[in-house]
């Protein structure tokens, strides 16, 4: 095991600040804190990763928790297509969770490299991510049909009621293996993976598509987790300000921020993960060159 | 009677409990170490999860911060506990098989994570 970081006054202040801005930043974004998190605790405060990554994976758990809640009220949520991804992605997961001890220690620039690719693509989906919001002419796929897949959505203060149907669903649960696997190996949420998947692959409205991801994204975290939690990876000291940071910025988010960002500070933004992106790459690639 | 509207109040309401005695539980746990004057060796991490617990509740920092990681692990267990509710309810037995092997791979990653 590797040796447990010494976290005193100076870091955990850092630390709360920097939880602080990475919720506020999710929630203007629609990304959870861990993309920004895991590389200032790894990057700036030299942790370990696996203790970085399963504080991380905590703070994902209490902040997709906290919005689920309004998502749930807004009936947003489409249970049937969460439940049945959530069978890959759990399992996803429980693999990467696993997975993981093997990248501690003389692997840990694979995961530096990996975190690095996250952002690149993250930064493109922020970009290039064309959203399709009132999807037209669907043809459920067989799955979806006997899956009973199909909802529908109140749009948000109108009485207009929009019906939407699931198409290439084998697809989209085969995508959601690969972002559990994201999740519990990286200690992030991954809706950057689960969002786009639904939307341009299996064409549900991105409303609905970020509630299900959020719904997902809470369960799958605790599943990995609980794995970091009970392997003593999560250090009191780290996941304490940690956790409240992220929860205490998000919920500012969420109530200040009710806007969708312009493009320009989409772009903005995505500059911001292509840099950390590239400090992820150097350090991946002088890890391994020892 | 449970309707469906009910169980969507509840696990609103279970989730935002959850949350924050998740988020409070923390801050006590931080708060107690800081009035220890930051005293790293009250904080250690272990992985006698269990041992950690019952010391949390007499009062011990660590465990009080691991009770709190507990119930933010919890909290979306609960959740789909709930579904499966749910979808009983509704009668709809396929659904109460997917929401059952969910919690079931949950309860996996719980039992086994200490092999890890």
């Amino acid at each position: 095991m590797t040796v447990v970081p010494i976290i005193g006054p100076t870091e955990v202040a850092a630390v709360f600040l920097v939880s602080i801005a990475a919720g506020l930043i999710g929630a203007l974004f629609g990304l959870g804190g861990g993309i920004l998190i895991i590389p200032f605790l790894t990057l700036v405060e030299g942790i370990p990763t696996e203790f970085a990554v399963a504080a991380s994976i905590v703070s994902v758990v209490a902040t997709s928790s906290g919005s689920a809640a309004t998502y749930v009220q807004d009936h947003l949520t489409n249970l049937r297509l969460g439940m049945f991804l959530e069978i890959s992605t759990v399992a996803g997961a429980i693999t990467g969770a696993y997975v993981s001890s093997y990248f501690a220690g003389p692997h840990e620039w694979a995961l530096f490299v990996t975190f690095g690719v996250l952002l690149l693509y993250a930064a493109a989906v922020m970009i290039i991510g064309r959203k399709i919001d009132y999807p037209s002419d669907v043809k459920p796929d067989r799955l979806a049909r006997e899956l009973k897949l199909g909802g529908e959505y109140k749009e948000h203060g109108t009485n207009v009621t929009n019906h939407y149907e699931v198409t290439r669903t084998p697809h989209t649960f085969g995508i959601s293996y690969v972002a559990g696997v994201v999740s519990g190996l990286l200690g992030v949420g991954g809706g950057v993976i689960k969002v786009p998947t639904m939307n341009l692959v299996s064409r549900v409205p991105v409303k609905v598509a970020s509630a299900t991801s959020n719904l997902m994204i809470g369960v799958t975290a605790a599943a990995s987790a609980s794995i970091y939690f009970l392997r003593g990876d999560v250090l009191p000291s780290l996941v304490a300000p940690l956790t409240i940071g992220v929860v205490a910025g998000a919920a500012v988010g969420t109530r200040l921020l009710r806007r969708t960002p312009s493009t320009k500070v989409k772009l903005l933004f995505a500059v911001l993960l292509v840099l950390v992106s590239f400090y992820m790459l150097r350090q991946g690639v002088s890890l391994y060159r020892g | 009677m449970i309707g469906s509207l009910d169980i969507n109040r509840l696990v609103a309401l279970s989730l935002r409990t959850g949350v924050s005695i998740g988020a409070i539980l923390s801050l006590v746990g931080l708060g107690a170490w800081a009035a220890d004057g930051f005293n790293a060796a009250s904080f250690a991490p272990t992985s006698d999860i269990y041992g950690a617990i019952v010391s949390g509740l007499s009062g011990s920092r660590t465990g009080i911060v691991y009770l709190g990681v507990v119930v933010l692990i919890a909290t979306p267990i609960f959740r789909v506990a709930l579904s499966v509710a749910y979808f009983g309810v509704e009668r709809d037995k396929r659904y109460v098989a997917v929401t059952l092997l969910v919690l079931a791979m949950l309860i996996f990653a719980l039992v086994s994570g200490k092999a890890g």
